[in-house]
Formats: C-alpha cells, sequence, structure tokens
C-alpha cells in the first residue's frame, strides 16, 4: 500500500526536517542595527580643576566627573557605535585617536578616557569657541557626532565686541554642547611649574577683562578714559574672572549658532538620554541568527505531528459540548 | 572543560513538550476489533520504542539547537615573538611638512603622513605586539595605553597627521612613554620607539632623572629621526669643545642616549623608504619571547543538536512513509 503523502501529520514533519535543513543551509540573514557614532572631546584647561561635583561624598574635579560620565555612556552604547576621543585646550581641538569600536576596543578606550588629564594641555588659554568650531570641522571629518565637554570658561575673557563668529554650516554636525561645572563660583585650584597643587588662583592672578580689540559700550565713561591712550578707562578691571562656574547663557548661545543642544553634566545615564535625544543614528549592518527561530519552528511541527490529533479531538470535544449547552435552553 | 552557556535559554522552558510523543505517536491510529488478535513480539515493542524515543528526541534536540547552546572559549597564555612597544609619536608643527621641509602639495607626503603610513605596515607586521601610543608637543599625551588591539593602535597612528601643536619637548614625553610600562612585567622585552624630527634640549635635572628611570625599567630605545634636508643631523661633526647642547640639539640628544646604559640605536633617515629600512631593523632587532594572551573561540554545539534532531525526523518520516493500513478503514485518519 502506498504511503498516503497528503497525511497533515507527514506534513508537518516535512515541514520539522526542512527547518531543520535550513539552520545548516541559511542560518543568518543580513539585517541593519542601530549604532552611535560620536567623537569626544573634552576641555583639559584649568578651569576643569575645579572641585564642584561630589562622589560619594567626596568632591572631584570636573574633569574627572566628565570622565566617570563618559565611561558609564559607554557601557549604554549599542555594539557597533565607535567613539573618537580629542582634548582641547588653548584654541584647538586635539585629536588622540580616530573613533574605534566601543565594545571590541573598550579596554584600550576606557583606559585612555582615564589618562586625560589636564597635564595634556599644551598652553594655558581656553578658547572655547575656537575650540568648538574646530572640534565641529573634525567631527564633520571623520562623519561622527559630537560630544564637547566644557566649562564654558573663557579665559582670557572674550573681548566686549565681536563676538565669535560659526562658519560653518549650523546643524551640519549633531551632538552636545555638555556644560560642566556648578552654578555656584568656585576656586580654581592653582599648579606650580612641576605640576603640584599650591592653592588657589586669587584675583590678580588672571585678567578679568579683555583689552584686545574695541572697548566695550560705556568705556567713556569709565574713570580716567582717553580715546587714545586709555580707551578701557585707567583702572585695571577688577572681576570673578579667577572663580568659575559652569557659562550656561554663552554654551547656550554657541549651541545655538551651531546647532548642536545643550545639556549639562549630572551624570552618565543623564548624558546618554541628553545625547540619544539628539544623536544622528548611523544604521550597521549586522547578522541576525535565525537558528533559532527554525529550531522552535522545528520543535513546534514535530509537537503537532505527534500531538495534533490529541488536540483537534480536544478542539472538537470542546465545540460539541458548548453547542449542546447551546441546545439545551432551547429544548 | 569550560562553562557550557546558553544564548536563549527561554527555549528550554519549552522542553516538557519533548514528552508528548511518549503519550501520543505520529503514526496513524488503526482500529483493531482486539489486541489479542496480534501476536505479542518484541521486534514490535523495539520499533515503537524508537519512535518514540525519535519523537522525544526531534522535539527535544531542535529546542536545545533553538536555545544556543555553547561551550565558552577559553583564554589561553601563548608565547611569540615580539616586544612590547611604546610609540612615542612627536606631534609639533613641523611634522605637517615635507622631509625637504615645505609644505606638502600635489603628490608630496607630510612626514607625518609618511611616518603613518609606515606606522601602520609596522604594526599590521607584528601582530604579537603589545603597542602603546604617546604623543608629545609641549606637553606629553597618553593616547592609548599598551594594548594587544591592533584597531586600537591604529586608530591612534590615524590621528597622527591631523595639525600638530606647538614645541617639542622629548624629556617630558620619554617620561610619561616609560611611565606606560608596568613594573611588574619587566622581564618581557620593552622598547620605546621615538619619532621625530628635532630634538630639543633636556636640562640636567630631567637628564638625571630620565637616566635613573631607564635603568631601573631597562627600556631599549629606538630613535627614528626624521631628517629634514638641510637640517643638522645627529652625526655631524663637532664644532669644537665648548659646543653648546642649544647649537647641536640632535647630536647632544644623540650622546645622552648612548650614555643612558640601556639598549640605544639611532636611525637617521631623510627618504620615506629609508624609513622603512630602519622599521625593518627594528624589527629584526626586536624579537624576543613575548607572553600574549589568546582567545579561543567557543565552541557552538547548536549545529550537533540540530543534526541529531534531523536524524530523529527522518527517523520519524521513515516510519510514517513506511506505515499501512489494516482492516476495512486502514486509509482513514
Amino acid at each position: 500500500m502506498r504511503p498516503d503523502l497528503r497525511d497533515s501529520r507527514l506534513i508537518l514533519l516535512m515541514l520539522a526536517m526542512l527547518s531543520l535543513v535550513a539552520t545548516f543551509l541559511a542560518p543568518k540573514i543580513a539585517t541593519q542595527r542601530p549604532s552611535f557614532d560620536f567623537l569626544a572631546v573634552v576641555d583639559i584647561t584649568g578651569s576643569m580643576n575645579v572641585r564642584d561635583y561630589s562622589a560619594s561624598g567626596l568632591p572631584v574635579s570636573r574633569l574627572d566627573a566628565v570622565k566617570t560620565a563618559l565611561r558609564a555612556l559607554l557601557a549604554e552604547l549599542p555594539c557597533p557605535s565607535h567613539i573618537g576621543l580629542g582634548v582641547f585646550s588653548e584654541r584647538r581641538t586635539f585629536l588622540l585617536f580616530e573613533p574605534i569600536d566601543v565594545c571590541r576596543d573598550f579596554a584600550p578606550l576606557d583606559a585612555s578616557i582615564e589618562a586625560l588629564d589636564w597635564r595634556m594641555a599644551w598652553e594655558g588659554d581656553s578658547r572655547v569657541s575656537a575650540g568648538l568650531f574646530r572640534a565641529i570641522d573634525m567631527a564633520r571629518e571623520l562623519k561622527s557626532d559630537l560630544l564637547f565637554f566644557t566649562d564654558g570658561q573663557e579665559a582670557p575673557p572674550p573681548p566686549a565686541r565681536g563676538a565669535p563668529t560659526f562658519d560653518g554650516r549650523a546643524s551640519e554636525v549633531h551632538g552636545l554642547i555638555v556644560g560642566v561645572g556648578g552654578y555656584e563660583l568656585s576656586p580654581i585650584p592653582k599648579f606650580d611649574d612641576r605640576g603640584r597643587e599650591i592653592g588657589f588662583l586669587g584675583v590678580d592672578d588672571v585678567p578679568h577683562e579683555s583689552r584686545f580689540g574695541l572697548p566695550p559700550e560705556g568705556a567713556e565713561r569709565r574713570e580716567g578714559y582717553n580715546a587714545r591712550n586709555a580707551p578701557f578707562g585707567a583702572a585695571a578691571a577688577v572681576g570673578v574672572e579667577h572663580l568659575s562656574s559652569v557659562k550656561e547663557d554663552y554654551l547656550r548661545s554657541l549651541a545655538e549658532k551651531t546647532g548642536l543642544a545643550y545639556a549639562h553634566l549630572e551624570d552618565g545615564r543623564r548624558l546618554w538620554t541628553d545625547y540619544a535625544a539628539v544623536a544622528s543614528l548611523r544604521p550597521r549592518k549586522a547578522a541576525f541568527d535565525l537558528r533559532p527561530l527554525l529550531g522552535a519552528a522545528a520543535a513546534l511541527f514535530c509537537f503537532l505531528a505527534a500531538a495534533g490529533p490529541l488536540l483537534a479531538r480536544a478542539f472538537l470535544r470542546a465545540r460539541q459540548a458548548r453547542f449542546h449547552r447551546h441546545l439545551q435552553p432551547g429544548r | 572543560m569550560n562553562a557550557l552557556g546558553f544564548d536563549h535559554i527561554e527555549a528550554l522552558f519549552l522542553a516538557p513538550l519533548a514528552l508528548i510523543p511518549l503519550l501520543r505517536s505520529v503514526l496513524r491510529e488503526t482500529t483493531i476489533p482486539s489486541l489479542l488478535s496480534a501476536p505479542a513480539d518484541s521486534l514490535s515493542a523495539v520499533a515503537r520504542g524508537c519512535l518514540k524515543l525519535g519523537g522525544v528526541i526531534a522535539i527535544g534536540a531542535s529546542l536545545l539547537g533553538a536555545a544556543g547552546p555553547y561551550v565558552a572559549g577559553t583564554e589561553a597564555e601563548r608565547f611569540a615573538e615580539g616586544a612590547q612597544i611604546v610609540m612615542l609619536i612627536d606631534r609639533s608643527g613641523s611634522m605637517n611638512e615635507t622631509l625637504a621641509g615645505r609644505t606638502p602639495s600635489g603628490s608630496e607626503e607630510s612626514k607625518a603622513a609618511a611616518a603613518k603610513r609606515i606606522l601602520k605596515r609596522f604594526v599590521e607586521a607584528r601582530r604579537h605586539d603589545l603597542i602603546g601610543v604617546a604623543a608629545f608637543s609641549t606637553a606629553p599625551m597618553l593616547v592609548t595605553p599598551i594594548t594587544d588591539h591592533i584597531d586600537a593602535t591604529e586608530a591612534a597612528i590615524d590621528a597622527i597627521d591631523r595639525p600638530g601643536l606647538d614645541y617639542t619637548n622629548i624629556a617630558r614625553g620619554l617620561a610619561m612613554a616609560l611611565s606606560m610600562f608596568k613594573t611588574s612585567e619587566a622581564d618581557l622585552s620593552r622598547a620605546v620607539l621615538l619619532i621625530s624630527d628635532g630634538a630639543g634640549v633636556i636640562d640636567p635635572k630631567q637628564r638625571d632623572d630620565l637616566k635613573a628611570e631607564f635603568r631601573k625599567t631597562n627600556v631599549s630605545l629606538y630613535w627614528l629621526f626624521l631628517r629634514t634636508e638641510g637640517s643638522r643631523g645627529i652625526s655631524d661633526q663637532s664644532a669644537g669643545d665648548d659646543e653648546s647642547p642649544q647649537a647641536a640639539p640632535e647630536r647632544h640628544l644623540d650622546l645622552f642616549f648612548r650614555s643612558l646604559g640601556v639598549p640605544y640605536r639611532a636611525f637617521e633617515v631623510e627618504s620615506a623608504e629609508a624609513t622603512e629600512e630602519a622599521l625593518k631593523q627594528i624589527d629584526r632587532l626586536e624579537r624576543h619571547p613575548v607572553r600574549y594572551v589568546e582567545t579561543m573561540p567557543r565552541t557552538d554545539l547548536s549545529a550537533s543538536a540540530f543534526a541529531l534532531a534531523l536524524v530523529a525526523t527522518a527517523l520519524l518520516i521513515v516510519a510514517k512513509l513506511a506505515e499501512v493500513g489494516l482492516g476495512v478503514n486502514g486509509g482513514a485518519r
């Protein structure tokens, strides 16, 4: 007698076999998975040494807070993301390394972030706007987003007139300007030539007003004003440039100019939500493993082949019972 | 034997389903007036047992395969020829000029770009080295720690032809490079590869510190001096006894390095080809046993589970194809 090829249980077993064969022939399909690429540029100028963050009850410097948050952010990123690292001092952004895979090269990336130090700074000035504009150029070249960590403290203070102009196209590079530092003024640590801390900057240690460019409006009313010899007035300006807080208004204005978003640094998780809100998603090729699904399908087909009639009978009986119950009141 | 792991352990929660073939066969039921009409025979009992077992295995092994079982990979310590190398790269502004001292134009290559190309090839050829990268201009910078992650090292080398910074402060750069070696690994072969296009004057205090540090860490030093055409070189003749380090910093730096008491070679190169030749020599010199950890890939077991399930399913299909009806309603379900 010939086998009955229309037997549904034979068909189910055949399907199971096909699924199992498929685990060997087509185990994976190509899909796309979102990832993030960014260049992190960290301000390493003197004001980043201000200790106005705290961790487990101890004061920590802004730079240390940035490092902790950045390392926590790395752990949140989905896998094929690529991170580059740069430092900012003077008016330049110095690229340490081009973006590398955050998962595969986590150990060196983590160690490099840990090694960031204000002693890497090649000059004491801090021209945040110039550094930011260069960092944006760099991020565009590297086809990455930008995270620019700074407290916004320009040293020496920016000229009174002629705010820095951004030549690039706004919003071409996505990312964040991350404001680092407390809202209260705090003293800035001072170091000697050999890098040892020797107290805090005093009021006489820093210039409080830029004497470059045109004098500010109203300078003619200052004491000792002379249009040719003393356009800024005779007295040295005294201000609070020796103390530091995060300059949010200034950073927000820079963010507006460049099309980046502004966020204040709290911790790694907050940084991740802030960044994820503005990040550009980069779909990357990924392989999706079909074998678990195929295996589960094979198991299901075998199960139905064995238990199918049982289930079908149970189903029928249940329907009949309902049918009878339905009929009974009518009688 | 390593730990067994599963990628999708949830598939195993369905494992009780594999028991159903013990209760129900995949074969058709046939109405027979009495079981006594068939004599008891042990072959049938074996066949029935095999088919039940086949059903259990088909479902169970499929689920096991779906769970993605694997044996975790091990980390094996191996020995190879190589070294721990810290590349200390000059990032002063002059590195962006050509070896002829001009701004690169057309097909000309800057010193930094040439160094980048050649160093990358060097790194790729020495897969078992542990390489760290440090940069220096006025201040030293740790770029990547000593690591066996070649991608990270290459990303750091890729960044070296970007615009450089200010001056050449070799002493602080060297101190940074030496600090990157761990003292616990003093038995390994270690070297600093200094790549610069100029020399600086090291003040006497720093000389003593550096000398002590070099002796302590016992790190050999290779100086790849990218000499700009027409500038002073390492081997220029002394102008006299009263020549100051400021007048010929290259020669005096060379003399200082010779006095360190550690293996030292200087390579003065004026072309990209010569640079490559120098690196080949370093490659030959720095070949000592080096310990490295090789991560063995994990062993995937799901294929075996699927193969087993496939055999069991095939057995059931064979049984299904061989089934015959008995009696009048043999063809019916």
